[in-house]
């Protein structure tokens, strides 16, 4: 049996915007400049794990925008609406990027490989043959993504640590029922997009062993630490857990 | 794995170059194409830009200045993309989220611990909204003296990071006193940027009332001398359902 928990929307709690607040927002709005969000220019939608539960399946919609050729950075939403959740981030990089971090950081990072040539990974809105254009790139890039928001576990507000969240790598590990759920909203087959997208190249040098959790699990932990004295430099511990 | 603490390695760099080829033409129209098509929802809902300070918890002798992007969802809940800057090309450094007072009494204590106080931020001019008249955000700026954030940082490009590092960083608001202070370069530069003075705002905020009670378990530092660290762990990988989180 399926969770039918990625479609949870707890209201946020909180009084209606007051009339004085909203004027406030609209004058803002107009007068402000929104020069880095007004580089946000694709939505695409994918599903994400917790990288400790893989029973916890999240919709996400990414909204991004490229840095450059080599990385896009993305606001994440738990839908497309005006009133969705700011529930995480993400970064997408290039193999290339990917390779120069350090062993330590990679398990942070997921491979998106599978996740578009089995078509779940799509642009809502953007026609097949030009959604695929784009997506012949993304195949061959990793991304890093944080949740701050458990919107899946029903919490109405942000609550506790951030998430390191992963992404699907292979048949079988996505809930059937999350899957057509998406697929009914957005009109979509992902059976006949993992059949348009089969000629797609992936990674050049394959998967690398170290991402994906390199495998296994991450979880974050919350240490109380002495808090640095100011204007002291930040002692050089090197802290290695795996 | 991957802490807070540890220092920036290799990925990384000290000066502000971006890692990566810039935007091929191919891409700019796709992206253009894309852009054309979709809706963006989401991100038109922003209505305000901030600009402030924030200090990492883990050092607060470092100290970045912030740009905020916010969305309102009610009267009692902002969420907010934050960038290092307010141009095209900025970094998308993380996010922040503000809640009044009235939603922050609710949370439990162990979670109140990660958020910050605004009153001060707001008091001493170090909070502003970029290009507007200060007449007309004198209301918003009192609903936000009495808010609290809880910022996660997710890219630390004040130390030279290329690429985004390691662990969120949980950050702190500038405060009155100890490592709270915000560094003044960095507010002299802000000045300077959009051509106003910190001082002549402390003045014009001078109505603008303090919260009568600030709860000691925000800024957590300051009443009780600790600071915050994360780390990412290896751990095992859950696959089988555990329906009891949902009830």
């Amino acid at each position: 049996m399926d969770p039918v928990h990625a479609t949870i929307h707890p209201e946020v709690p909180g009084e209606k915007t007051k009339i004085g607040t909203s004027l406030v927002d609209t004058a803002a709005s107009a007068i402000q400049s929104f020069g880095p969000t007004k580089q946000i220019h694709q939505h695409l939608c994918a599903f994400h794990f917790y990288a400790d539960d893989m029973t916890r399946q999240v919709e996400a919609h990414h909204y991004c925008g490229h840095r450059n050729d080599e990385m896009r950075q993305c606001l994440i939403y738990d839908s497309p609406d005006a009133d969705a959740r700011l529930i995480g981030l993400e970064y997408i990089v290039t193999e290339d990027l990917f390779l120069t971090l350090p062993d330590s950081e990679k398990p942070l990072w997921h491979s998106h490989e599978y996740e578009v040539k089995s078509g779940v990974l799509f642009l809502p809105g953007v026609p097949g043959p030009v959604e695929r254009k784009d997506l012949e790139k993304v195949a061959k890039t990793y991304g890093k993504t944080i949740h701050f928001w458990q919107v899946d576990k029903g919490d109405d507000l942000p609550l506790g640590l951030p998430q390191v969240m992963m992404a699907l790598t292979r048949d079988g590990q996505l809930y059937p029922s999350l899957a057509k759920d998406v697929e009914t909203r957005y009109s979509v087959s992902f059976e006949k997009e993992r059949q348009n997208r089969a000629y797609m190249e992936g990674l050049a040098h394959g998967i690398h062993p170290k991402a994906n959790a390199a495998g296994v699990g991450l979880k974050t932990v919350l240490r109380e630490i002495e808090c640095k004295p100011s204007g002291q430099p930040e002692p050089s511990v090197h802290r290695v857990f795996v | 794995m991957s802490s807070t603490s540890e220092r920036n390695g290799a990925g990384a760099g000290k000066n502000g170059i971006p890692a990566g080829k810039p935007v091929s033409t191919g891409q700019q129209i796709l992206d253009k194409g894309a852009q054309m098509l979709q809706s963006f929802k989401p991100i038109n809902q922003m209505s305000q830009h901030a600009c402030t300070f924030a200090l990492y918890s883990q050092d607060m002798s470092r100290q970045i200045e912030t740009h905020h992007f916010i969305t309102r969802l009610n009267q009692d809940f902002l969420q907010a993309a934050v960038y290092d800057s307010d141009d095209s090309d900025a970094r998308l450094i993380g996010i922040e989220y503000i809640v009044s007072d009235a939603t922050f009494e609710k949370l439990p204590p162990d979670e109140q611990k990660l958020w910050h106080s605004h009153a001060y931020e707001i008091k001493s001019g170090l909070w502003i909204h970029p290009r507007m008249p200060e007449m007309i955000v004198t209301p918003e700026l009192k609903n936000l003296a009495k808010t609290y954030g809880k910022f996660w940082c997710t890219w630390q490009t004040d130390r030279g990071d290329k690429l985004p590092l390691g662990p969120p960083s949980l950050m702190m608001s500038p405060q009155a006193e100890g490592e709270g202070v915000v560094n003044h370069e960095l507010v002299t530069k802000r000045d300077e940027k959009y051509k106003m003075s910190k001082e002549d705002l402390v003045k014009s905020r001078i109505e603008i009332p303090e919260p009568e009670w600030i709860n000691p378990m925000a800024d957590y530092w300051r009443q009780h001398k600790k600071c915050f660290g994360v780390d990412v762990e290896s751990t095992k990988m859950k696959i089988e359902t555990d329906y009891s989180i949902y009830s």
